[in-house]
């Protein structure tokens, strides 16, 4: 294993393991959720499945529709596969492309992505996505703050707003892990992944009430293969915001610091198992806790707020 | 622009669980029910007396590990039971008192944002003193500041005896927490001292309470603001 690897096939390496990788980190969430439920779940595979089998499907566009509708899909997952350009999925050191964008580079492109999703979803003129989309907008308005903080979190302690600068500056010590700033950035950004993601308290994933639905709602009238882009973009989105969160901020170990083929695998098994961990603890969360009615979500993001707020504070006084 | 140093892993930790403190502050807030405040108090108190054992173990002062159990058994066992055994006898069939759920007087997500304004008042004001002091750390100081002024806004806008009484109960809390990180050396008997002045707390508030049930036959203080002649 001493042969190495060029520094563009690691670039292309980082987007294909999110790419293939995020239906499986999918399958495996639900499969843990179902056993936690006592029933025996569908097989790992089956995001696999269903991807390839609405891919092979006709697709339609409601009447009226412009190209737009169609197109959203397209740029949505377009976006979706430029970010694990810009973050750090399976090395230490920064490839050429990363630093094309900081956090807020990568902030824009998943804002573009849901933004798009949210225009096609008006464009079908159906009240579910109409108030899916709409409803989207609303509490993103409001989760845009926690993020901001948490962007601010980092500049403080790395000086910086690269990903990058952040999970070197992790890993350099123990005392850079336990510090309350780190900590409670790190608390807030996954209060925002459970609530980016569609992921209780702040939505069911499952099931078929449209009166709770906020992301889910928005795909309504997509068919056939332009349905399976937004399916596969949701799953996308999910790896990536795990990846930032595991990467980034819990746990930047197990990367690959050469380019020997080694340990670029080794990095690509340590991302998905990482990934899975984070997919168990959000369905043990998923499990336990009851959906917060619609206008109880605010309560939910302030929460959040409050601690991104409180993570720059104990920085700014120094030593946080 | 400089990143912001670490402080090494013994200072992390205390800081750590300064925050977590200041955040249960805030939960109490939030939580409709006088049960589950008084749960948030005790484990509040427990990160005290753990606190206390961190800085026994890195500074090597064996009296804190006697303080740290003594908070513990008064603070998360004593003062609980005691609370919930006067909350019980103001309404006997095991229903919430009446007054504490309903007693908000500002919605959820105001009174965090109003707390937070509150809380950055008390850390920029310990910021603005620069005490530069690698025995008094600045910002477990300022989260201690932060928990006292976020405990007075639990007093002020909750408008029950009970959340009133924990809000002072959690007020003692802060200013041990202050003690801690700035003096832990201090003799044990003075802290111990300190310790005692929450159970005069205790009694007073625990004769308020029952003093306001039999009166007002409610645990809301809204009717103690029309005056009597």
């Amino acid at each position: 294993m001493s042969a190495a690897l060029p520094v563009p096939v690691i670039q292309l390496l980082q987007v294909l393991t999110v790419a293939l990788g995020a239906p499986g980190v999918t399958g495996v969430i639900a499969r843990v959720e179902a056993r936690l439920q006592g029933r025996r779940g569908p097989r790992v595979l089956q995001p696999y499945y269903d991807l390839a089998k609405l891919f092979r499907k006709e697709a339609l566009a409601p009447e009226g529709a412009s190209w737009f509708f169609l197109a959203a899909p397209l740029i949505a997952v377009a976006a979706y596969l430029t970010i694990p350009l810009l973050i750090p999925v399976l090395t230490t050191y920064g490839l050429p492309l990363g630093y094309m964008g900081d956090i807020l580079g990568g902030g824009f492109l998943l804002s573009l992505a849901s933004f798009v999703i949210a225009t096609a979803a008006l464009e079908t003129r159906d009240p579910y996505a109409q108030l899916g989309s709409s409803r989207a907008k609303t509490f993103s308005a409001i989760t845009e703050p926690v993020v901001l903080f948490v962007v601010f979190t980092v500049a403080l302690l790395t000086g910086t707003d690269l990903p990058y600068a952040l999970a070197a500056t992790v890993r350099s010590s123990a005392g850079q892990v336990i510090r309350p700033g780190h900590l409670l950035a790190a608390a807030a950004l996954f209060m925002v992944i459970l609530h980016e993601t569609g992921r209780i308290p702040v939505e069911t994933h499952t099931g078929t009430n449209e009166f709770g639905m906020i992301e889910e709602a928005r795909a309504f009238e997509h068919s056939g293969p332009y349905f399976a882009l937004l399916k596969w973009g949701s799953e996308l989105k999910q790896l990536i915001l795990y990846t930032i969160l595991a990467n980034v901020f819990l746990a930047p170990w197990g990367l690959a610091s050469t380019q020997q083929v080694g340990a670029v695998i080794l990095a690509i098994a340590a991302l998905l198992a990482k990934a899975c961990a984070v997919g168990c603890a959000v369905a043990v969360i998923d499990n336990s806790f009851a959906k917060l009615r619609l206008f109880k979500i605010t309560e939910y993001v302030s929460a959040a707020f409050l601690i991104a707020v409180l993570g720059v504070f104990t920085l700014y006084l120094g030593g946080g | 622009m400089d990143p912001v140093q670490a402080p090494g892993v013994y200072e992390g930790v205390a800081n750590v669980i300064a925050a977590v403190m200041l955040l249960l502050e805030f939960g109490m807030l939030r939580q409709a029910l006088a049960r589950d405040q008084i749960r948030l108090y005790m484990a509040q108190s427990a990160l005290l007396s753990v606190l206390a054992i961190v800085i026994a173990a890195d500074r090597n002062l064996p009296d804190l590990y006697a303080l740290a159990a003594l908070s513990a058994g008064l603070k998360v066992v004593a003062v609980p039971l005691v609370m919930r055994r006067l909350l019980g006898r103001a309404v006997p069939d095991e229903e919430e008192p009446a007054g504490v759920a309903g007693s908000h007087t500002l919605s959820p997500a105001s009174a965090v944002l109003a707390s937070i304004v509150l809380a950055a008042i008390g850390f920029f004001c310990f910021g603005a003193l620069g005490i530069r002091n690698p025995a008094a750390p600045t910002l477990a100081l300022a989260l201690a500041a932060a928990m006292v002024l976020v405990a007075f806004g639990l007093m002020i806008i909750r408008r029950d005896v009970a959340s009133q009484a924990i809000g002072f109960f959690t007020l003692e809390n802060a200013i041990s927490l202050a003690a801690l990180v700035v003096a832990s050396g201090l003799p044990l008997i003075l802290e111990t001292a300190f310790l005692f002045d929450l159970l005069v707390a205790v009694v007073v508030f625990g004769m308020l309470i029952r003093a306001h049930h039999t009166k007002a036959e409610s645990l809301s203080t809204a009717d103690l603001t029309r005056l009597r002649g």
